[in-house]
């Protein structure tokens, strides 16, 4: 297998008979397009719309169908994906990589026709791949049960019971997909910056109300809509490239991608893929650096300014080290804060954005403050534990969107946040943050001042756990010093016959073992973290 | 009738040297735990039982160890959303009626304090042994076939779901909406899966590797959320287990204290393990292990046959059998033991190299 030359794009690289497909023959940093992404539901009739819609605008149409078929002709194996992903299975590294490889083919393919010119998708999750972009219209349709009830039963000839079942296991699957996906709910009005009901409006009305939509300024193409497409382009260009190679489509990666630093993590039980990395990835269009991290998992830490020499840099580090993890940079600037003049001081201007949320306003490409994000990237990237970094600016939902991505996450720790408000307020707004991202993503999120006492090796640990010790050494000391008295109770011989004897027996067991197990679990949770081990 | 050597009917005698292996079974069940993710009864239950803790005890005993253990362990998931209560209720009410059909079975084999049957404790060991070879063999040619299907390049698939198939063909009302999980479960299915993981609980110590297994595949749960419900259930089942088993007396505090000594410090190596081994290995490792355990067990049925009058051996042959089985066991906890510790050994040196490259070029920098 040769490697990739310099100038061509992902397809440049050798295919297979199998790989030989109309796949995406991408090359970065070219101008992007408008696109509107249509969410549909079985028999809602967004196709419909959406091909009212590319009318009206003069933009073509992309549908589900067309990406799926592109997909299967890439060498996905698209229909046991789907069905692995619906219905219940355990999640093996072979699916993993599978969900992978599709997600990195279907966003590659997106940007690719987008490239051509402006679009209009309709299919389940468009919307979800391109989710880091400011400059998309997500549109959601939805139709009255009653009609897609009768429509099935008329397309497919059935009984209304059967209608009823079909349409219910279809939704059930397609929301199973959805969440298994891009773990979010399809049904998350959050999701979309419309919802049409195509039995209250008119398929022509409602394609002409979004006409007007897809006009407004926010929806149109900003240098920082088009920073956010380059570097998502650059991710998934990069995982597509190591998915198709021989060399490396047997491992699992996670790949980011800022300003042409492109971060791939891989696991440590992958090790011998490191000298592939660079190899398999060399010349690709628009990486400027390669940074390859070996992890086991990825530690994200959101913060709006960054500081490499700060401590909480060096206590993650330091876990990061124990835990043989990467570490994500998110910077996140909330919304509120933005329009705040520069001589607050307290609001650093993003010029050079990675992943934007929300609604992006025009930077200058002459201001280089970036919060201190890419000199944080820089130290971790010296300390081998660079996991990418992005920036998020806009409503707490923003970040929560943007933090719950396809990369396992095994802590949050939340920096300092709120910068210009009072510390009342900016306490509230990190706990409210933090039971946010808590409930999404099922993982420990704690705050920068939280970070040592649950993390790390501290006086207070030592002296729990020499308290912890002498108390479980009397305890057993006690117990098995006195055999006898203890199996004596245990069978019940210290009292006369009956049950009242054994009721008294079962609930002392009962009480005593959760104690000696929270006693001997805190000293041997305590030891681990001695040893970095826990 | 007092079982020869056993103090007051059920415990036996523990000098430091019984005391130092009971730990050492906790320790390799603690890390066989953490890193299959079950309780590790499939290694410890039988391990007492080779060093001559008559099978109930064993199950008692361990049950209570499970007990605490759960009730420390399912805090952090808890914390962290992984556990659906709901869920965890409706398995809870059935799963206890599967408790008191095994503690009943359990104690009518044995013997009630006053009364033994025939046989001492032979026929309950047997009995117990009985379902361990049936129910583990499954699990783990079942595990082993989908670790040797999933090795083929071609086969992109996960573990075999005919069940969570056969299931959604049939229409079984009422339905139960799970909102943590984000499941609708049959009524129907959900009792036949709590009082089996009772049963088996109840019977052999063994819950979860029913339990998680059924949550994901039959009942579509996400691997997280099974994994949390499944330990907030141990809770309940645990503790409902303990307080019948101490109510026969049939728990023995001091093994259960000596488990907890080498069991929790196993977990936290077993976890360390999951992070540096690749999946198909774990399960490959797995199901190795737990057959093994299986022979073990199998070898030493003929004794408790004996001990039954249901074949005709020479006793003196008893301790061979119970010594073989015991040997197996150890071999087959150890093996694995040595399996993940060479694994972990191996990835904090690699850790250390990377550290100590990084270094050098920052140095030359």
């Amino acid at each position: 297998m040769s490697e990739a030359t310099p100038t061509g794009g992902v397809a440049d690289l050798p295919l297979t008979a199998k790989e030989r497909s109309p796949a995406p023959a991408l090359s970065s940093r070219q101008q992007t397009m408008q696109i509107v992404c249509i969410s549909r539901g079985s028999l809602s009739r967004g196709k419909e719309l959406a091909e009212a819609l590319a009318s009206r605008l003069g933009y073509q149409v992309l549908s589900r169908e067309d990406l799926i078929e592109a997909a299967i002709a890439e060498g996905i194996h698209v229909g046991k994906l789907e069905t692995s992903m619906m219905k219940p299975r355990a999640f093996t590294e072979r699916l993993a990589r599978e969900r992978d490889h599709y997600l990195a083919f279907s966003t590659a393919y997106l940007c690719d026709q987008l490239q051509k010119g402006p679009l209009v998708y309709h299919g389940r999750t468009g919307h979800l791949l391109l989710r880091s972009v400011g400059h998309v219209l997500r549109v959601r349709v939805v139709a009255d049960e009653e009609y897609r009830i009768r429509a099935t039963m008329q397309q497919l000839g059935i009984d209304r019971d059967k209608a009823v079942r079909y349409l219910t296991e279809v939704e059930e699957d397609r929301r199973a997909w959805v969440r298994s996906m891009y773990g979010v709910s399809w049904e998350d009005a959050s999701q979309y910056d419309v919802v049409v009901n195509v039995e209250r409006m008119n398929v022509d009305n409602a394609a002409s109300a979004l006409v007007g939509m897809a006009q407004l300024p926010d929806f149109q193409v900003t240098p920082a809509s088009q920073r956010a497409m380059d570097d998502l382009l650059l991710s998934a260009t990069a995982r597509l490239r190591l998915a198709r190679d021989p060399r490396t489509n047997r491992f699992a990666f996670s790949v980011t991608a800022h300003e042409g630093i492109v971060n791939v993590t891989y696991l440590p039980h992958d090790m011998e893929v490191s000298e592939e990395v660079p190899r398999v990835l060399e010349g690709l269009p628009g990486m400027e650096q390669l940074q390859a991290t070996m992890a086991a998992t990825t530690i994200l830490w959101v913060q709006e300014a960054f500081d490499a020499t700060s401590e909480t840099f060096r206590e993650l580090t330091e876990i990061a080290r124990k835990w043989n993890a990467a570490v994500e940079l998110v910077r996140y600037v909330p919304s509120a804060e933005v329009g705040q003049g520069p001589e607050t001081g307290t609001l650093p201007s993003p010029a050079r954005t990675a992943a934007i949320a929300g609604i992006e306003e025009d930077v200058d490409e002459e201001v280089v403050d970036d919060g201190g994000l890419k000199a944080t990237l820089d130290g971790l990237a010296g300390l081998g534990r660079s996991g990418g970094g992005r920036f998020v600016r806009g409503e707490r939902s923003s970040l929560v969107g943007a933090c719950c991505t396809t990369v396992p996450h095994s802590l949050v720790v939340l920096g300092n946040l709120f910068l210009g408000k009072e510390p009342g307020t900016k306490l509230r707004l990190t706990r409210e943050l933090q039971d946010s991202l808590g409930s999404r993503m099922r993982v420990p999120v704690v705050t920068a001042e939280e970070l040592r006492s649950h993390y790390l090796f501290g006086p207070r640990d030592a002296f729990r756990l020499l308290g912890f010790l002498a108390v479980v050494a009397v305890v057993y000391a006690v117990v098995l010093t006195h055999e006898d008295a203890v199996l004596r109770f245990l069978a019940g011989d210290w009292a006369g016959p009956g049950r009242l004897t054994m009721y008294v027996v079962a609930a002392a067991v009962f009480v005593f073992a959760p104690v000696v197990a929270y006693l001997y679990g805190t000293v041997a949770r305590s030891l681990m973290k001695l040893l970095k081990m826990e | 009738m007092m079982e020869p050597g056993l103090l007051y009917e059920n415990f036996i005698d523990i000098n430091g040297f019984v005391a130092l292996q009971v730990v050492a079974l906790g320790l390799v069940g603690g890390v066989l735990s953490g890193f299959i993710g079950s309780g590790g009864a499939f290694f410890m239950t039988p391990g007492m039982m080779n060093l001559g803790v008559p099978g109930v005890v064993a199950v008692g005993s361990n049950m209570t160890h499970k007990f605490g253990k759960a009730l420390v362990g399912s805090r952090k998931h808890a914390e962290l959303g992984n556990v659906d209560k709901r869920m965890g209720a409706f398995l809870i009410v059935t799963s206890f009626i599967g408790i008191r059909i095994a503690v009943w079975i359990n104690s009518a084999l044995v013997g009630s304090t006053d009364s033994h049957g025939a046989g001492g404790s032979a026929a309950g060991d047997l009995y117990i042994s009985a379902v361990f070879i049936f129910i583990l063999s499954a699990v783990a040619v079942s595990m082993l076939r989908d670790a040797l299907r999933t090795r083929r390049e071609d086969e992109a698939a996960g573990p075999s779901m005919r069940i969570a198939n056969f299931l959604a063909r049939r229409h079984l009302p009422p339905y139960i909406h799970f909102k943590v999980a984000d499941v609708r479960v049959s009524l129907w299915v959900l009792m036949v899966v709590g009082l089996a993981t009772g049963y088996l609980a109840g019977t052999i110590g063994v819950g979860g590797f029913i339990g998680v297994p059924c949550m994901i595949y039959v009942f579509g749960v996400p691997t997280a959320v099974a994994a949390g419900t499944e330990l907030y259930l141990a809770v309940y089942m645990g503790g409902f287990g303990a307080l019948n088993y101490a109510l026969k007396g049939f728990v023995d505090i001091r093994m259960t204290m000596l488990l907890y000594l080498g069991s929790l410090i196993g977990i936290y190596i077993g976890v360390y393990g999951t992070k540096v081994v690749k999946e198909i290995v774990i399960r490959l490792v797995t199901a190795v292990i737990i057959l093994l355990c299986v022979v073990s067990r199998a070898v030493a049925v003929p004794a408790y046959m004996r001990q039954l009058g249901w074949v005709d051996l020479n006793p003196e042959w008893d301790p061979w059998f119970n010594g073989a089985s015991k040997a197996m066991l150890f071999v087959a906890g150890f093996s694995g033991c040595a399996i993940i510790m060479y694994h972990v050994i191996k990835s904090y040196r690699q850790r250390l190299r990377v550290q100590q490259r990084l270094t050098e070029a920052r140095a030359a920098v």
